[in-house]
């Protein structure tokens, strides 16, 4: 018997989705090959790697979850400038969670000010996130939209029952968005087909919604995994869209990660490993040591 | 296919309502409509019937008798309903359902055997759903095995496979169409039957009949013998009385992958084929599948 | 298994003899294929029909049990690519490098922390299987002291690693009854070691500096009669590795490639530069394909991550992670202290425990067997009902664990809520929150006694 290496090509690609504008603007996905897969398809983009940022001073975090930013997690300004200056992050999450109408409820208007501040002061790709209340996201989003028209955000989660006019207003104002079907493909095509009869398909990035490791970190990782066979092996176009992780969040709220800073990092750190070995393209951290462990992991 | 008529069943409030006060009328209406439509048998759920089963039971099937002559198969958890009703089925009745769950091979085989009903047996047992058509196979044969060693006759089985639904995993639906074609060769003269509207479970109401109906022309195809079904539904029953040949014929093709031009096919048509298309495994099902 | 049912019944004679206790030669077939019955069986079948079969339904990668008893580790017969497919059948070991270089206090210290890496979760016990004693020194004796005192102060299986073939065998000799993995069988050291493998019945380590020195090995390995390896492709950094564990499972699996047709090994202490990068890479290692990776890690800030991932990529979706029904305590409750229901449905009890600690009132948690599924298809299939919850509150006599009378159910459930006070009338029914991340919110609170 003799030995020849068993390589798979695929005929197509995952869509290009281009993050932010300007010089600093970033492209994710656009592969025609498994994660890391080089040997046998190209990887044109590297995965994006997204720090967090919350638009309040958080509550209830874990002493080394909040350290790095401690000085300056009541200013979400500086909170990102440090992410980026000192941290070296190259894309920004913004997390909206002064408008969760279960807590501070803040005003779109408000929430819409903080996301320009950040865009002025630092221009870099961001992403923007709702609390994942439909109503009110979809108003926050809008005026988030309109606020920073033109700056390519990636505005999200955009969900079944607010699709319509987060996608409408994201597209006036050309922004991408990330589409959320929770933990599966089935739904996560249906969300796609709706929008695509209005909106670009190379805007839109998908998020199958994750767990932390231990705490059903395996479904996302399978969902992520299948959606990139359908993607690529059973060339559904509907299916090519690049795959958003939001992890820190998750993470965090492990009693384990708040157990120690050591375990709290890996907690998260192998949590994002194991997506982007499934195929996730972007993945926002909240601690910047696992954001910079992944980084220097996969580019040696 | 044998069709076995669905719509008797305690999941529908007006069902419910009208066992629970003893009202005929409602039943009646269901009874003669289903059987108006031609179904062949008529399926009785009532669930798992906690309070008074065999009072419930006796009720229904002496009510349902009233009004047809139609063989009934009797759909309960409950074995004293399943027990009471068979007592006093006129015609040989259908026991839905035993499985190889030990429990289930030891309380409701032995009604079958003793009432000389036939038996609706799936291929579930104690480790769960078989996960492919070779761990269907190997269920089934076990309990095929103790079915036989209690007397009751290949003849008289009726193989559930279980169909999942189709958003739940597609995949299933490949395995399901793989097995049934291997029923003859594990049980000779033996049945297959499925609840076919569990396929179309989740998928948006007014296309759950699109699914159902063009899944049973899959399997017909395949050689599956019955399917519980809506007993309502007209096309369906046009579909299985070959009244329809040009439809049956074009998903025939689509199950064959022929190239064909779907633009130059009516709407009616094409949806046909792309239900096709989603249930042979071609196209990943969303509940928007006809939209692409 | 590598073939079905229906390829099997093409190669038996379809006599339907039923000899064989099968109503038919298909049904016979459909058992073998499914591991009900043995070929041996059958007994009309050619004798060389026979040994074709055989041959076709070995599995694609052969399983390999290292070390004995009850702690051997069994690695192999996967069958698939990916955990969805089907699933991970066989844990891969983790095994903890300890090398005879190191200063005896050390190696003592090490020794004992490894024993202590073992953690429970919901009724499993995670923990590190393997240990991987290395010939750093080159010297035979001091190779034999470390294997020694591992043999005698621990009852792992080992991986005895020497560049040196005679000290690798004579320290292999002194464990035998335990059954080491011998690593490297290289090229070089092959044809001497096949005979010592063979008297010794030990698997062996392969080492190849490339897949096709592996093959050579393999295939020297397998003439000669020695059945059971461990392949290392011999990559030394993350991505290679992955690159060679994946195309080597894809050959066995997908090209039914014999030789390449083995568990691997992987060492991910020898691709790092921090602790960190290691606990990482030997997670993603795991997540791609290794049968064993090799660590250095000893912390349980380390090793426990690695062994939680373990566990979580192996679990088969194709059936719910369950645990055990029982009331739980959460965080030492009183009698004062909430009562909350669930399901056991693995992922609900973490997240609603999870979050009762977040909220850092200790409570009550009863779990209902709904034999894995979730609160509100429990509550459909009747495993989750009214009825159900009061026969449990019977069984566990929940009324006297409390002084007061509350209970909060999921907020998913609202007609459970009716049905709960017509069984429980003496009982007040909460409506918690529908997600269980606003329980500590809700606790804080609605919380009253």
């Amino acid at each position: 018997m003799t030995y020849e290496a068993p390589l798979e090509k695929h005929p197509v690609n995952i869509r290009e989705v281009v993050l932010g504008e300007g010089e600093k603007a970033q492209k994710i996905g656009g592969e025609n090959t498994f994660p890391f897969h080089s040997f046998e398809g190209s990887l044109p983009n590297p995965p994006g790697l997204a720090l967090e940022v919350l638009d309040m001073q958080p509550e209830n975090w874990a002493t080394w979850a909040l350290d790095p930013f401690k000085d300056v997690s009541s200013d979400p300004v500086e909170w990102a400038r440090k992410g980026v200056e000192e941290y070296g992050a190259e894309i920004l999450c913004l997390r909206l969670l002064s408008t969760d109408p279960m807590g501070m409820d803040a005003a779109p208007e408000e929430a819409a000010k903080t996301v320009r501040k950040i865009v002025d002061s630092l221009n870099i790709p961001l992403i923007v996130l709702g609390t994942g209340t439909e109503d009110k996201d979809s108003k926050v989003l809008i005026e988030v939209a309109r606020a920073c028209s033109g700056k390519n955000l990636l505005l999200g989660p955009v969900l079944k029952g607010n699709y319509q006019e987060i996608a409408k207003a994201a597209l006036e104002h050309g922004h991408a968005i990330v589409a959320q079907a929770s933990m599966d493909a089935n739904l996560t095509k249906e969300l796609n087909i709706a929008l695509c009869k209005f909106f670009p398909p190379e805007k839109i990035v998908v998020d199958p919604t994750s767990s932390a490791l231990g705490y059903g970190m395996e479904y996302t990782f399978s969902i992520i995994e299948s959606i990139k066979q359908f993607g690529l092996v059973d060339k559904d176009k509907m299916m090519q869209m690049p795959v958003f992780a939001d992890i820190g969040i998750e993470c965090w709220r492990t009693k384990e990660a708040r157990e120690s800073a050591e375990q709290g990092i890996l907690w998260e750190a192998t949590t994002g490993m194991t997506f982007l070995l499934a195929g996730a393209n972007l993945v926002v951290f909240r601690h910047p040591e696992a954001l910079r462990l992944i980084k220097s992991m996969i580019s040696y | 296919m044998i069709l076995i008529g669905e719509d008797l069943n305690v999941m529908s409030n007006a069902i419910s309502k009208a066992i629970k006060e003893h009202n005929a009328e409602p039943i009646r209406a269901c009874v003669e409509g289903q059987a108006g439509n031609g179904m062949d048998y008529l399926d009785l759920n009532v669930g798992p019937q906690k309070k008074d089963p065999a009072q419930t039971m006796e009720w229904l099937v002496n009510t349902v008798q009233e009004f047809t002559d139609l063989p009934l198969c009797l759909d309960t958890t409950n074995t004293v309903a399943m027990e009471a009703g068979l007592k006093l089925c006129k015609k040989k009745g259908l026991v839905n359902s035993a499985s190889g769950v030990r429990e289930s091979m030891e309380t409701v085989m032995p009604l079958s055997k003793k009432y000389s009903a036939a038996l609706v047996l799936s291929v579930i047992n104690d480790a769960g759903l078989p996960s492919d058509a070779d761990e269907r196979a190997g269920s089934i044969l076990e309990s095929l095995e103790y079915a036989n060693e209690l007397g009751i006759a290949n003849e008289d089985i009726w193989i559930d496979p279980v169909l999942m639904p189709v958003g739940v995993d597609q995949r299933q639906i490949l395995s399901y169409m793989e097995f049934i074609q291997m029923i003859p060769d594990l049980a000779p003269g033996a049945k297959s039957v499925c609840g076919l509207s569990n396929l179309s479970y989740s998928a948006p109401k007014e296309l759950r009949g699109l699914l159902n109906r063009t899944f049973m022309v899959i399997i017909a195809r395949y050689g599956q013998d019955a399917a519980i079904v809506s007993g309502f539904d007209e096309e369906l029953v046009r579909l299985n009385k070959g009244e329809m040949p040009e439809i049956v014929n074009l998903i025939h093709r689509a199950m064959d992958e022929e190239d064909m031009d779907i633009s130059a096919l009516s709407g009616k048509e094409q949806e046909y084929v792309k239900t096709t298309q989603v249930l042979m495994g071609k196209t990943l099902y969303s509940n928007s599948w006809l939209e692409v | 298994m590598a073939l079905k049912g229906a390829e099997i019944m093409k190669m038996l004679p379809k006599t339907n003899c039923k000899e064989c206790g099968c109503a038919t030669c298909f049904a016979f077939a459909m058992k073998l294929a499914t591991g009900g019955v043995k070929l041996d069986d059958c007994p009309y079948i050619d004798p060389e029909v026979k040994a074709e079969l055989e041959g076709a339904m070995a599995p694609p990668m052969k399983l390999v049990t290292i070390g004995a008893g009850q702690n051997a580790m069994v690695i192999g017969e996967e069958e698939v690519m990916f955990r969805h497919e089907k699933t991970f059948f066989h844990e891969p070991g983790i095994a903890v490098l300890i090398s005879d270089k190191e200063s005896e206090p050390d190696i003592d210290e090490k020794l004992a922390r490894v024993k202590d890496l073992r953690f429970e979760r919901i009724g499993n016990v995670l923990k590190v299987n393997l240990l991987a004693l290395s010939n750093d020194s080159g010297d035979g004796g001091t190779f034999e002291t470390l294997v020694k005192k591992a043999y005698e102060t621990t009852d792992f299986p080992f991986i005895l690693i020497s560049e040196d073939t005679d000290i690798l065998f004579s320290a292999a000799a002194m464990c035998a009854d335990r059954r080491p993995l011998v690593y490297p069988v290289t090229n070089e050291n092959v044809s001497a070691s096949i005979p010592k493998l063979k008297e010794l019945g030990l698997p062996a380590g392969v080492k190849g500096e490339s897949l096709d020195e592996v093959i050579a090995v393999t295939s020297q390995l397998k003439d000669a009669g020695v059945e059971e390896c461990v392949i290392d492709p011999g990559s030394r950094n993350m991505l290679d590795g992955i690159r060679d564990q994946t195309l080597i499972r894809r050959a066995a699996l997908k090209k039914g490639f014999r030789p390449l047709g083995y568990p691997t090994m992987t060492f991910p202490c020898f691709m790092c530069r921090d602790k960190y990068e290691e606990a990482l890479a030997a997670s993603a290692l795991m997540t791609k394909y290794a049968g064993i990776v090799v660590t250095s890690l000893t912390e349980k800030e380390f090793i426990f991550p690695l062994l939680v991932h373990r566990f979580n990529i192996y679990s088969d979706p194709r059936r719910p992670m369950t645990v055990e029904e029982k009331v739980y305590e959460v965080s030492q409750p009183d009698e004062n202290s909430p009562i909350l229901i669930s399901t056991n449905y693995a992922l609900d009890f973490f997240i609603v425990s999870g979050a009762i600690e977040e909220a850092n009132i200790p409570a009550f948690l009863c779990i209902k067997d709904t034999g894995g599924i979730g609160v509100l298809a429990a509550w459909t299939s009747g495993k989750f009902t009214g009825e159900a919850i009061a026969e449990f509150f019977k069984k566990y006599d929940v009324e006297n664990k409390v002084k007061h009378k509350k209970l909060i159910i999921p907020g998913v459930a609202k007609k459970l809520k009716d049905e709960l006070e017509e069984e429980l009338p003496s009982w007040e029914i909460l409506l918690g929150p529908s997600e269980a991340s606003d329980i500590p919110k809700f606790l804080s609170e609605e919380w009253k006694v």
